[in-house]
């Protein structure tokens, strides 16, 4: 299977997109709905913004431009077109981008004598010509070791532990075992698997962070006096029958499949080398995909018990069910079928040789329920209060 | 989890350390249903209905008892759970985070 290539855009700085957007980024919450209204006027582009800017305080002022440089140098974005209101942030941030190679433009609305419908007018004049270079490229054929998966669960039930999150481990393996990279997150859903995942730390350093981690989420939960049943697992998991987070969590690590365990990624953060990563980061499916899209993820693997349309906008997102009522309900949706695992007429080898079929006809540029219904967002985690 | 051994089962019962076992469809109180503990047959009744995917006891549970799923502990029982009955958050608790207090 290693010998497989898909079709892909290579970038200046070596990695390899699946997608070749024209990424709007909105630096600043103020420009937000001027970022929206360019992206609608420029068909085939894709929107990104950060609702929040002044008054953000340590984690948080580095999460966000970590995360937003994350963003526009995926590889998935063939350029990007900047829009803000803060003229230092932008041009930090055009910098950075700039470094990749990649097409950047950045226009302020300081520029603009502070008149949104003059940025709106310049930078879909910009973002045109920038639509029309990308256009010149083309797809080449690149090997598995190119591709970086960022691996989700969301809406589950214990479908997703017994077949779905298995066979996502399956990917994660193949993979990384094809010199790619691979990451997940969600560490709340760790709670009660976390002595599984910490005899996988590639060092004792990562053995020790994976487990402090774990006790920084839990003490949390416990500091703030909540009770995590009911909120993890919420009450669609319980309606589909997952009882604690014990469970929840142990069915969740399926996904990371059986390989050593390289970091503990911040949230957003670039790895260093290639194989398998844990990302430090919230479990809520918005936050935490838009963290694994800036940590340079070219293609998301999601899977679902009940159902769960969201996806990411930058880098696909193949969802994934076992559960057979939410295959008959759901079939505007669910990207790959694991039914036949659940109900034993499939191997889960087998399902996995189709996988990786659909993984390397997406990366090829074949859409995504989610991609042509436009379910995809990019939220960007906070940590603190503003000032 | 062996392989294609699910063709045939109403249940699925991850590691013989398990007390419990996942329903693969939806189990009625007094059918008599089939599940494999490693590559051995079993068969219990039913004491009460359980939903696709929900869990049921595959012996009697004492309240209290800690309570495993894939060989690892999930939850502690809140109260006595007799065999072929729906196990979930009316008579499962976390052991984690804030469920104690």
């Amino acid at each position: 299977m290693s010998l497989k290539q898909f079709q892909g855009y290579r970038r200046p700085d070596g990695q390899v997109g699946v997608r070749n957007h024209l990424l709007v980024l909105s630096a600043t919450g103020l420009t937000g709905p001027t970022g929206r209204r360019i992206a609608a006027a420029l068909p085939g582009s894709v929107f990104a913004g950060m609702p929040y800017d002044g008054g953000l305080l340590g984690e948080d002022r580095d999460a966000q431009i970590r995360t937003l440089i994350g963003l526009c140098v995926n590889p998935n974005v063939g350029a990007v077109l900047i829009i803000g209101g803060n003229p230092p942030k932008v041009k930090h941030l055009a910098e950075q981008i700039a470094k990749s190679g990649k097409p950047t433009q950045a226009i302020t609305l300081d520029e603009c004598e502070h008149d949104a419908l003059t940025l709106t007018d310049r930078a879909i004049r910009v973002g045109a010509k920038l639509r029309i270079e990308i256009s010149r490229q083309r797809r080449q054929s690149c090997p598995l070791s190119s591709l970086f998966l960022g691996l989700e669960c969301g809406r589950s039930d214990p479908s997703s532990g017994l077949v779905s999150n298995p066979l996502l481990g399956l990917m994660a393996d193949h993979i990384v075992d094809s010199g790619g990279k691979a990451v997940f997150g969600e560490t709340t859903e760790w709670l009660g698997a976390e002595h599984l995942l910490a005899k996988r730390g590639a060092t004792k350093a990562v053995q020790q962070a994976i487990l402090d981690a774990v006790l920084d989420h839990e003490q949390k939960a416990i500091d703030a006096g909540l009770d995590l049943t009911g909120e993890n697992p919420g009450p669609t998991n319980i309606a589909g029958g997952l009882s604690t987070i014990e469970e929840k969590s142990l069915g969740n690590i399926a996904k990371s499949g059986n390989r050593p365990i390289q970091s503990l990624l911040k949230y957003s953060e670039v790895p260093g080398v290639a194989g398998l990563h844990a990302m430090k980061a919230a479990t809520y499916a918005p936050e935490s995909i838009t963290g694994f899209s800036a940590a340079g993820a070219n293609l998301i693997l999601f899977t679902t018990g009940q159902g769960n349309s969201f996806v990411n906008t930058i880098t696909p997102t193949i969802k994934v069910s076992a559960n057979p009522d939410t295959l008959v309900r759901l079939q505007e949706q669910i990207d790959f079928n694991a039914r036949d695992v659940f109900t034993g007429e499939e191997s889960l080898g087998d399902a996995a040789n189709r996988f990786v079929d659909l993984i390397i006809d997406v990366a090829s540029g074949t859409r995504t329920w989610g991609e042509v219904l436009g379910e995809g967002e990019e939220v960007v985690s906070r940590f603190g209060a503003s000032l | 989890m062996t392989e294609n051994t699910r063709k045939g089962l109403d249940a699925v019962v991850l590691s013989p350390l398990d007390e419990l076992a996942t329903a693969l469809r939806n189990l009625k109180t007094g059918e008599r249903v089939r599940f494999n503990i490693a590559d051995e047959n079993h068969e219990l009744t039913m004491s009460t209905d359980v939903a696709l995917c929900h869990k049921f006891s595959i012996r009697d549970i004492d309240e209290g008892e800690s309570v495993r799923k894939y060989g690892e502990v999930i939850g502690a029982a809140t109260a006595p759970i007799p065999v072929g009955a729906h196990v979930h958050v009316h008579n499962l608790k976390s052991l984690r985070a804030a469920s104690d207090s």
